[in-house]
């Protein structure tokens, strides 16, 4: 079994060992501030119970033995109930359950009010992917293959409280970091929130590569991930959650906020950040929804409405545009209609540069020349009119 | 030869009217073994689908660097993503072994057998009513096989909305109307049941001189005929959901999803003591036969059946501790603890049955012993499951999968071969081999241990349920999961085996080869058409072991109350 | 037999099956048979009251979230003269069932089969205004559950209102918001129950055949009263959705 190694941790009380530890939590005790409660808790039911059937396997096995069937030998009496003992052993479980659930109650409420102060995190979750919009307006800009599909690294600061106000875009979604024990159910119709505050520093934010990197290569930072079940790419809903120093922490979020590539690596980035990838492959392959690669002015048919071939490419990019923010309105045939609208989610320059990345993706070198050259002039002219504002607003440049 | 004294198995004269006698009997021991028929049927279908959740789940699927991927068992295209193919494995897999295999699985076959003549009735109440409700059952599963056949569906067993209500993915509306028409066969089934024991019982038969599988199908009925209508109406919801948009429970049309749950859960919930009460049920039986002794506190037994049967519709909120409010959840975490006590007293009187007994070691006995086991770790893991701060870590991982394996598979499951075992010679009339029977006890035993204990350590570890493919860390439990599964199946079809074997070539039974005396024990093996040539008379209770000699057996065989053999 | 029979107008009677009848084979005797019968037929019944309860509690939901909006679409989607109408039918072709079952009771074929034709009568009317005066209309006007629905004129209406009271329109319209869900509800429980209705129809019109085939009388009308038992559900399941839709 492989075990992820963490930096030595106090077990967090006299009922848990370290063995068990690895066993049970794979060593993650401590990872936030309910994760020890929590543990506790498990660890004394865990005792209690492994007491009772010890006891009771125990007296099975023995009376197997003892009494087993003897030719000519007949059962010994015994008394068939007895009432001391019936109320002994409906009083002791009824108190050790009393317990249980006090106990439970208590470490339980204090996870559903999260702290005035905390560092506040909007979430939406969506088939199948995180959007994660800190307070700044940035969004994580990057990734790690988890689960086979390029999935968000979050980072969080530690040693404080963190809330995230939920929401979902489709169906219910459920966001559970083991390591913290936090879950809460996601819905469509209404805001939930959760909240943890994180005990052990994972990553630093490395200036050069301008990421978030692991401390040590044994521990690559905690998991997120979907606990209610929502469609196709359920399983791989996963994102990481990267705990950081305060410091480090606030880096990461300036540099997550700004983007300053050109046109078609914006819409690349989109791509991915904006969950395109969970339905279109950029390679051809087959996923929910089309694929962008070599599709670019080719005719459409639809299940809706009538067939439509593209004679010029204004034309083409409206259809484009019409897609992603009205997806209902034509439904490519032989595909579900499960694309949700983007309206409102895509400033201009976004859309923008998902067009060009997806010009990008055409089968006719022509096109893929004319999309990067229309990248760079829009790179120039943006450095153009930077410098012409005076210290100019990077407002511009800032993903909603 | 008039049909008092004929077998209810004997053909008639011609093979048509065999067949006939067959598909129109009335005669619940009949319908008893076509029920036993179609579940072990339904069985193989779902755990077919088990095999393949667990040969999915051996590796996670990767894409390596020259493109190709691995790990993906189930991808058979078909215009579905090799995800969407695990996906309805697992809904297929939970649907049919909730719906189709375990609530009919002991109350409609083994209860329908030996109900009537456990009272010492000639046949159920409404025995028209009991024919129907299996041909109402053998509908709903062609409905359930109509919607496997056409796409299948891919919402979980739990049906939540609105994915449930909105997915364009194969067939939901069939299989949830298959599933809204097996209630009534339930609930057809139940209320056949309680008419029985209320008016059937043999003159001078009182309610404490009742069998406990006869209490324990009692309890189970009353919570059949009172929760199924509930998921009936719940199922229609997401008919009409479907078919009309009504929008009750789709927030995209101003619904509630979270009410759905609630009505969902509202059956669900007692439905799983439908599923383990008359597992419960044969586990009193097989004890007290198999130990020759009296049970240790009769009146507890039958009355904590009852406390768990009322109870459990006070408990539902507790699959939805992260959804819900904290004050619903505080109440429903309290009261889950509740009918947790009645469960731990019924253990506590099955192991004290045990002391001073004399225990014969045969395969209905290992089985009780492994029911013991299994259901216990099952049982013991509902604490934590209940207690809220730990739920909502464990909540959705495979620490619930485990915990339900054990109870259904762990508890009902290795009753119910215990109880096939333990009257297979009375139904059929023949032994089975005992050797190759305690082979697969010890099969079954093993491997499921190996395939679920694995999932108490996936769980607790962050492995949530439902996943298609997971991260790398979970790899080598899973595998080891998946090597249990298959000798858990290797175990099954011993069993199959050696029951087919037993049909074609077994022995002779004798009338009562383990000493019962209990009604059944004085029929013939198998019964006679109208059970019993003469109504039999109640002369003792159930489990007057050690005092009564058992009827149809040779002296000395079962020794009484302290007799030894004269030195 | 030489039985007068006071029902064919004190001619000799041919031998009707009922007289014969003796429980089934399994019974220990006729009185037991009586009793299972009807605790079956009891514990269907609950299993009725609990679906519909299902509908209630899905009611009772939305309607403590949107008190006004409730009270608002009841006003102006269904109109109680017409519930009234349907609820003094039902009640008064329970009371037929009655006499019915009585008439069985004393032996009076003749009466049997006419109180079941009122009774027939009666859920015929009541199915037929349900049909007529209340889905047709909505369904022309658009008045269905869910995404079926549209506002038609009940936005003109909810509008006019506004601007008669000075409310702004936007806050006017929010407060209508659930019209569709109180649609849906209404439907849904309307529908569900006027199958059962349809299912009483059926299951009187085999009654009214086995009555003609004299198979009722003193010694066996078990089945005619657990119709009758059914038929009763029916009509007090209703007696609950009249108030909760028509009158709130
Ligand atoms: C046969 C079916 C069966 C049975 C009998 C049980 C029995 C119990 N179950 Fe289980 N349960 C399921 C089937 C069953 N369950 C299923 C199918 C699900 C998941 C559904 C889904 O989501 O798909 C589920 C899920 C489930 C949950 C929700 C988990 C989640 O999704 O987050 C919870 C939470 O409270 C729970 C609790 C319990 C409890 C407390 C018992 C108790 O009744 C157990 C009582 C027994 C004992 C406790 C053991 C014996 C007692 C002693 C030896 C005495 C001494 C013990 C102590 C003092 C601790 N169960
Ligand atoms: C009665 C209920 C029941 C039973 C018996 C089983 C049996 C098994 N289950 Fe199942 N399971 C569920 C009910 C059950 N399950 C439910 C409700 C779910 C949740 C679904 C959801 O999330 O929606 C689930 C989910 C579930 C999962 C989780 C999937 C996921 O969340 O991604 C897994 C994974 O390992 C699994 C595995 C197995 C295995 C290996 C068996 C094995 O024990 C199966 C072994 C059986 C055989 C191999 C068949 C052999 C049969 C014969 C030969 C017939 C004749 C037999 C005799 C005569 C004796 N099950
Ligand atoms: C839930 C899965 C899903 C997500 C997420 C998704 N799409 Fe789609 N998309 C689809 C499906 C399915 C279709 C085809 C049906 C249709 O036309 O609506 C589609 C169609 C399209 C089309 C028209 C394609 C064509 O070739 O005609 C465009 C353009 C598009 N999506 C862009 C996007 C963009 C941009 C994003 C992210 C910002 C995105 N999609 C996210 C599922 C998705
Ligand atoms: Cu999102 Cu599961
Ligand atoms: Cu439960």
């Amino acid at each position: 079994m492989t075990m992820d190694m963490f930096q030595p941790q106090q077990a967090s009380s006299m009922l848990v060992s370290n063995v068990w530890d690895d066993l049970w939590w794979r060593g993650t005790t401590g990872a936030s501030t309910f994760a020890d409660g929590i543990d506790t808790i498990f660890f004394f039911i865990f005792w209690v119970s492994l007491l009772f059937f010890i006891v009771l396997m125990g007296l099975m096995v023995l009376f197997a033995w003892a009494y087993r069937r003897r030719q000519g030998y007949g059962p010994e009496s015994s008394a068939s109930h007895n009432t001391t003992l019936e109320i002994t052993w409906t009083v002791i479980p009824s108190i050790l359950f009393l317990i249980m659930f006090l106990w439970g109650f208590k470490g339980y409420l204090p996870m559903q009010i999260a702290p005035s102060d905390s560092e506040v995190i909007n979430v939406s979750a969506y088939q199948w992917g995180w959007e994660w919009t800190y307070d700044t307006g940035a969004q994580t800009q990057q990734f790690e293959v988890m689960a086979d599909v390029p999935s968000p690294v979050f980072a969080v600061p530690v040693g404080r409280p963190v809330k995230l106000i939920m929401s979902s875009r489709d169906v219910i979604h459920s966001a559970y970091i083991s390591q913290f024990r936090v879950k809460r159910d996601i819905f469509p119709n209404k805001y939930t929130t959760l909240w943890f505050q994180a005990e052990q520093t994972t990553h630093y934010f490395d200036e050069e590569a301008g990421e978030a990197l692991p401390i040590s290569p044994d521990n690559k930072g905690f998991h997120l991930a979907c606990t209610e079940y929502c469609g196709d790419q359920h399983s791989q809903m996963w994102g990481r959650i990267a705990v950081m120093a305060e410091a480090d922490y606030q880096a990461w979020k300036a540099k997550m906020g700004t983007f300053e590539g050109p046109l078609h690596e914006l819409g690349k980035l989109l791509h991915t950040t904006k969950g395109c990838a969970a339905c279109h492959s950029v390679d051809g392959s087959q996923k929910t929804g089309p694929t962008w690669q070599g599709v670019w002015m080719e005719p459409r048919e639809f299940t809706n409405a009538p067939g439509e071939s593209y004679a010029d490419e204004t034309e083409y990019r409206n259809y484009m545009r019409e897609s992603i923010l009205e997806p209902h309105k034509k439904i490519l045939a032989g595909y579900p209609n499960q694309m949700q609208s983007y309206q409102g989610q895509l400033t201009d320059r976004e859309m923008l540069g998902l067009l060009v990345y997806m010009k990008t993706l055409s089968s006719n070198p022509d096109d893929v020349s004319a999309a990067m050259a229309e990248s760079a002039a829009e790179m120039e002219a943006r450095e153009a009119g930077e410098s012409e504002s005076e210290g100019g607003e990077a407002a511009a440049e800032e993903m909603s | 030869m008039s049909h008092h004294d004929v077998s209810y198995l004997a053909p008639k004269e011609t093979g048509w009217k065999t067949i006939w006698s067959w598909i129109f009997t009335v005669d619940h021991k009949k319908i008893g073994v076509m029920y036993l028929a179609a579940v072990l049927l339904a069985f193989l279908l779902g755990g077919i689908f088990a095999i393949a959740l667990r040969l999915e789940l051996w590796e996670p699927v990767k894409t390596l660097a020259d493109g190709t991927v691995t790990g993906q068992v189930l991808d058979l295209g078909a215009g579905a993503t090799a995800n969407n193919w695990y996906n309805r494995a697992f809904t297929l897999h939970g649907t049919v072994m909730v719906f189709l295999f375990i609530i009919p699985s002991i109350p409609a076959s083994l209860g329908n057998i030996f109900l009537p003549i456990m009272l010492g009735a000639k046949d159920v109440a409404f025995p028209k009513l009991n024919l129907f409700s299996w041909y109402v059952y053998v509908f709903g599963g062609l409905f359930a096989l109509y919607a496997i056949l056409a796409g299948g569906v891919e919402t979980g067993w739990t049906f939540y909305t609105p994915y449930s209500s909105t997915t364009e993915w194969g067939s939901v509306t069939a299989m949830v109307l298959g599933a809204f028409i097996l209630g009534f066969s339930s609930i057809f089934t139940g209320m056949n049941f309680i008419a029985t024991v209320h008016k059937l019982r043999t003159p001078g038969m009182g309610w404490f001189d009742m069998p406990l599988f006869v209490w324990a199908l009692y309890a189970t009925s009353i919570i059949q005929v009172l929760a199924t209508p509930v998921l009936g109406i719940t199922l229609l919801f997401i008919v009409f959901e479907r078919m009309f948009q009504v929008g009750v429970f789709d927030p995209a049309l101003g619904g509630d999803p979270v009410l759905f749950q609630h009505f969902f859960w509202f059956y669900s919930h007692p439905a799983v003591y439908i599923m383990i009460l008359p597992g419960f049920g044969v586990i009193s039986e097989m004890i007290a036969v198999h130990c020759q002794k009296k049970l240790f506190g009769y009146k507890a037994i039958a009355f904590s059946s009852i406390a768990i049967a009322a109870i459990s519709f006070l408990v539902w909120g507790h699959h939805m501790f992260t959804s819900e409010t904290p004050a619903a959840n505080a109440i429903f975490s309290a009261l889950t603890f509740l009918v947790a006590i009645p469960t731990a007293i019924k253990v506590f009187n099955w192991i004290a049955t045990m002391y001073k007994a004399s225990i014969a070691i045969n395969t209905p006995m290992l089985y009780v012993m492994a029911f013991l086991f299994c259901f216990t770790i099952g049982g013991l893991t509902g604490p934590p499951l209940a207690t809220l701060a730990v739920d909502i870590h464990l909540h959705d991982t495979y620490f619930v999968v485990a915990h339900f394996h054990y109870v259904m598979m762990g508890g009902t499951v290795l009753a119910f071969i215990g109880a096939l075992h333990h009257w297979w010679p009375k139904i059929f009339g023949k032994m089975y081999n005992e050797f190759w029977g305690m082979m697969g006890c010890t099969l079954v035993f093993v491997g499921f241990n190996v395939t679920f204990f694995t999932q108490f350590f996936l769980g607790t570890q962050g492995m949530p349920r439902r996943y298609a493919t997971y991260i790398e860390e979970f790899t080598s439990l899973h595998q080891i999961s998946t090597i249990g599964s298959l000798i858990l199946a290797l175990g099954l079809f011993v069993h199959l085996g050696n029951f087919i074997l037993s049909l074609v070539s077994g022995p002779k039974a004798p009338r009562n080869p383990w000493g019962g005396l209990t009604f059944e024990w004085e029929a013939d093996a198998p019964p006679v058409e109208h059970n019993f040539p003469k109504e039999p008379v109640i002369v003792h209770g159930p489990y007057d072991y050690g005092t009564v000699t058992p009827p149809h057996t040779n002296p000395g065989e079962f020794p009484l109350n302290d007799e030894r053999p004269s030195a | 037999m030489t039985a007068i029979n006071p029902d064919t107008g004190g001619q000799p009677a041919k031998r009707e099956p009922w007289e014969d009848y003796t429980h089934q084979h399994h019974w220990r005797n006729g009185a037991d048979e009586f009793d299972a019968a009807k605790l079956g037929m009891w514990l269907f019944l609950a299993t009725e009251v609990l679906l519909f309860s299902g509908f209630f509690c899905a009611y009772f939901v939305f309607r403590m979230q949107f008190p006004e909006n409730w009270h608002e679409a009841s006003r102006y989607y269904l109109s109680w003269e017409i519930g009234f109408a349907n609820t003094c039918v039902l009640l008064l072709s329970s009371f037929t069932v009655v006499l019915a079952i009585r008439a069985a009771q004393l032996g009076k074929k003749s009466h049997i089969l006419f109180w079941l034709l009122i009774t027939q009568l009666c859920a015929g009317f009541f199915l037929v205004v349900k049909l007529g005066w209340e889905y047709w209309p909505k369904i022309v006007k658009d008045e269905l559950p869910g995404a079926n629905f549209a506002y038609g004129e009940r936005a003109a209406h909810v509008l006019e209102h506004a601007a008669a009271n000075g409310i702004d329109q936007a806050v006017a319209m929010n407060e209508v918001a659930r019209d569709h869900i109180f649609l849906s509800l209404y439907w849904v429980t309307t529908a569900t129950h006027g199958v059962h209705v349809l299912v009483g129809m059926i299951v009187f019109a085999w009654c009214m055949y086995r009555a003609w085939r004299g198979h009722y009388g003193p010694k066996n009308y078990i089945m005619l009263e657990n119709c009758g038992l059914y038929w009763h559900i029916v009509d007090i399941i209703w007696i609950f959705v009249f108030p909760l839709y028509y009158l709130v």
